[in-house]
């Protein structure tokens, strides 16, 4: 039988490691030394002489750290994907999302691309678009691709991906499409109430999501002149794409700073101390070219006016930090353009009073003014 | 400008907030006993399980007070001088003078009839205190920081204050609750059993009537509700009402004897058999109280004594069919905040009384209610469908004079805006079932209701019995309409 709302919250504020209790602490600890491992392996062995997870992963035959990595995303994401169905899986929003997540991920974040290379074929991921995945838009790793592939990503990134935004907010990427959401979703859930609501944190996102738009923009802009230019001044071309680290080139401080501290190391990393969604929240410039998108859209919450009592699991369970509440007891439908539409609010308001919807705005959208007053 | 408001529930800091919007000079006291900050009293249950936190049931930022420069007094009011226009706070605090004064009291328990009532682990679950209290029988504790400043107004309190802490039995057992029961089945009962069976336990609940919540609900619903806290292990008694708790040597409740002769251990007893307006402190003053201890108001909330409103649980207002209540709701808390909050300003506003609607969760089941249900209504008749797919729900439409004038829904997620729609156009039965899809909100991707023709075409039944209330006639005035207060 399929039942709306929420269940097995309720130990949320009753297990410490969920609530930065040391277990909480050790769990962030691993992630973070596993992700400094991961994208610094090279560096480190300099100083101890081995390279950890390269030497574990071909001794398993997934030839590379980054396959071996893939592979621990898919098991987490499994783990994390059936432990959340048992709290949450009482929704069939939550049953096909999470179905979905699960399955784009095994397919096509690790299988298609550990696959191909085996039959001499290109490594291809289909799930992921610029700006997030920036390297697809830079002209050589554009060159190399396959030119059917080329095409896809670049009509993907640009048309694909925000026309869909238009017609279903960016949840169909944020929540339903993309690895790092789907790992939020899933290994992150337990930890969803941690994201901050205060409005301190969300004048930060403001801020700081944007300036990543920016910078992605800029890092784009300028590795394509540099394509064209390059090779006339090579000082431009040391500065923007010079690929040796100590160039400190644009490139590759984008890379190592968005790509791998932001989205690794804090992103996933602080997932038990800050909420899972520190990195789509803060950083993601997939998230924030999207929600602009989704701000002129048809994706909105719709409120159902006069029912909101007040009580707050709504703000508490957004991922985002949204204090959902506010609109609900001030009866306003609204969009905001972090929302990435897990449809937690509404599956946890225990008044019914949410509803996620893409349907023309009409009628109900409105605010309302005061109680309705029928005649009988 | 002097304005005083007793009560910082959602009542009272509605109408603060609408008083400072417009006067951002006037002085502004808020009086409240219970709690250092406006919460959400709907969201105690919550609390307790450990799935919110208790700044998370704050509706408003703390810094609330200092933005909007509301003076805060944590204490005791305990009368009012009409003529002198005071209110006299508790102890040797000095009187607070006011132009014009808000009650917004709330209600308190109704206390339990059966002796032992008072004692050791045996409570209520109305007030932050006792939520507290119920939090330390049931885990030891809260799970967190307890609630800011808890016992700031111990030093400015009565004996008989409802916001006095209770005593823990837990703390003298040296244990958690193994075995407890719950006396009442109403919502805040419900809830109750609810918090229990989250922590893990198996609890008892009395039902004096023959089915759950008979007010609200007919036989057939509500056997689903019982089938369904059954299923989660609770003891649903039904029919069997209270004769006494029994204590242990050291006044801690250790069994009850029901009305049926049985006796069954119990180390908690939350008694859930309803509220009443908080206002013995108003006795014997200048403000007219109606029989049940309500604030007699009239249609622009003012008391009989003029430049004093009440608003919320504490007010008695009039209802449709010409009575004498308080509307115990949360929306109507906050309608009649926002529209007090203009009267102490000196404004002219009416609060016009909406139409009945209400949604809730029994457990798991989504439950909406909208329009006259269960009121008796001459010539009343019910049309039931009870649908058990892959969504299981029940959904009965109450008829009267030939057109549909309630609803009542258990399992899914309705728009109770296009169902008073329905009712104010005065739509028929037929009508109503044919255009039911539009008024759905399920969560998406849920199938929606489908009511086979023959369904649609079964026998209506006579009015649902609620056994409390004598047979009204249908109001049956001929201009029905929808419209805002706003608008007005
Ligand atoms: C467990 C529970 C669940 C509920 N669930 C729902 C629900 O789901 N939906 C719904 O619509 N309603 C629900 N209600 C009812 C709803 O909470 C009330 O209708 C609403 O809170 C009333 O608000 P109020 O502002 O009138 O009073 P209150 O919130 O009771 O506020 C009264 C305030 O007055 C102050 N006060 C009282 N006396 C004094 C005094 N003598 N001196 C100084 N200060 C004083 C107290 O400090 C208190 O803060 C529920 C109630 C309970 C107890
Ligand atoms: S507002 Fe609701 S749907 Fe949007 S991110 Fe927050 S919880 Fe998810
Ligand atoms: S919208 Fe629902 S979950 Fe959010 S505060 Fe209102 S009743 Fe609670």
């Amino acid at each position: 039988m399929d039942l709306q709302g929420q269940n097995g919250l309720v130990s949320t504020y009753r297990q410490s490691w969920r609530n930065r209790g040391l277990a909480g602490v050790l769990v962030s600890a691993l992630l973070v030394t596993f992700y400094l491992v991961l994208y610094f392996e090279d560096k480190l062995e300099k100083v101890i002489h081995m390279r950890p997870l390269t030497d574990f992963a071909t001794s398993v035959g997934l030839r590379n750290r980054w396959y071996l990595y893939g592979l621990l995303y898919c098991v987490l994401m499994i783990v994390g994907g059936a432990l959340y169905l048992r709290k949450h899986g009482n929704s069939r929003y939550n049953q096909l999302r999470i179905a979905t997540n699960v399955t784009v991920q095994v397919l096509f974040g690790f299988l298609l691309p550990f696959i191909m290379p085996l039959f001499n074929g290109p490594e291809l991921y289909v799930s992921y678009f610029w700006p997030l995945k920036y390297d697809y838009f830079y002209p050589h790793t554009l060159q190399d691709l396959p030119l059917y592939f080329a095409a896809y990503t670049v009509l993907g990134s640009l048309l694909l991906a925000p026309i869909m935004a238009y017609f279903f907010g960016k949840r169909w990427y944020c929540s339903w499409v993309c690895g790092c959401g789907a790992l939020a979703n899933t290994f992150g859930d337990p930890w969803r109430h941690l994201t901050s609501k205060s409005t301190r944190a969300w004048r930060f996102e403001k801020w700081s999501i944007y300036l990543v738009l920016g910078l992605v923009l800029l890092t784009t802009a300028l590795v394509g002149m540099d394509f064209l230019v390059g090779a006339q001044h090579p000082t431009f071309h040391r500065l923007v794409a010079g690929e040796h680290w100590d160039d400190w080139s644009l490139k590759y401080l984008y890379g190592l700073v968005v790509g791998a501290i932001l989205a690794g190391v804090v992103g996933t990393g602080l997932y038990p101390i800050l909420g899972p969604r520190v990195w789509c929240r803060n950083f993601c410039p997939m998230a924030a070219f999207l929600g602009l998108v989704g701000k002129f859209g048809r994706f909105r919450i719709r409120v159902k006016p006069g029912m909101c009592i007040s009580c707050g699991n709504c703000s508490t369970y957004c991922e985002m930090g949204i204090d959902v509440r506010s609109y609900a007891q001030s009866d306003q439908s609204f969009t905001r353009a972090s929302c990435v539409g897990c449809g937690m609010c509404a599956h946890v308001c225990p008044r019914g009073v949410l509803k996620l919807s893409n349907a023309p705005r009409g009628q109900a959208d409105k605010k309302r003014q005061g109680l309705t007053v029928v005649d009988f | 400008m002097q304005i005083v408001i007793v009560g910082n529930g959602v009542a009272g800091m509605e109408a603060a907030l609408v008083v400072r919007a417009r006067m951002p000079e006037a002085e502004i006291t808020i009086v409240s006993e219970e709690s250092e900050h406006f919460f959400s009293r709907t969201a105690l249950m919550w609390v307790v399980c450990g799935q919110l936190d208790y700044p998370d049931i704050e509706p408003l930022e703390r810094d609330v007070y200092a933005r909007q420069r509301f003076r805060r007094v944590r204490a005791r009011a305990v009368g009012l001088d009409a003529e002198a226009r005071t209110l006299k706070l508790v102890g040797d605090l000095p009187d607070l003078p006011f132009d014009s004064l808000l009650i917004a009291c709330g209600s308190r328990p109704r206390p339990g009839p059966w002796p032992g009532s008072t004692l050791g682990g045996v409570g209520h679950f109305v007030t932050m205190q006792d939520l507290e209290w119920l939090e330390a029988e049931l885990h030891g504790g809260p799970a967190k920081a307890g609630p800011p400043n808890s016992g700031g107004h111990l030093a400015h309190t009565t004996e008989d204050s409802p916001y006095l802490p209770r005593t823990v039995s837990a703390v003298a057992r040296g244990a958690s609750s193994r075995r407890p029961c719950v006396v009442g089945g109403g919502l805040i009962g419900i809830e109750a059993v609810e918090v229990m069976h989250a922590a893990g336990l198996r609890p008892r609940f009395f039902i004096r009537e023959e089915w759950f919540w008979p007010i609200a609900m007919d036989s057939k619903e509500s056997t689903w509700i019982a089938e369904r806290m059954r299923e989660h292990g609770v003891d649903v008694q039904l029919e069997e009402g209270l004769e006494c708790f029994e204590a242990d040597d050291a006044g801690n409740v250790v069994a009850v004897k029901s009305d049926r002769g049985e006796r069954y251990e119990v180390d908690l007893a939350v008694i859930a058999i309803g509220v009443v307006p908080n206002t013995d402190w108003l006795k014997g003053s200048a403000v007219k109280l109606d029989a049940g201890g309500g604030i007699v108001v009239d249609e622009g909330l003012e008391s009989s004594v003029p430049g004093v409103f009440a608003a919320g649980d504490c007010a008695s207002v009039r209802w449709f069919e010409g009575s004498r209540r308080p509307e115990q709701l949360w929306y109507t808390g906050r309608e009649q905040g926002r529209i007090a909050g203009k009267r102490l300003m000196g404004d002219a506003a009416l609060y016009a009384r909406g139409a009945w609607y209400n949604s809730a969760k029994l457990f798991d089941i989504e439950y909406t209610t909208v329009g006259l249900v269960n009121m008796n209504l001459e010539g009343e008749q019910n049309f039931y469908f009870e649908e058990r797919g892959s969504v299981r729900s029940t959904n009965r439409v109450v008829v009267a004079d030939g057109r549909v004038v309630g609803f009542n829904f258990l399992g899914r997620r309705w728009d109770h805006e296009v169902l008073l729609r329905f009712i104010a156009e005065r739509r028929s039965l037929e009508y109503t079932l044919e255009h039911l899809h539009e008024a759905a909100f399920d969560t998406e991707f849920v199938p929606a209701l489908s009511i086979p023709p023959e369904a649609r075409r079964a026998p209506l039944s006579g009015p649902a019995p609620s056994g409390v209330r004598e047979p009204i006639t249908p109001p049956t005035s001929a201009a029905s309409r929808v419209a805002s207060q706003g608008a007005r």
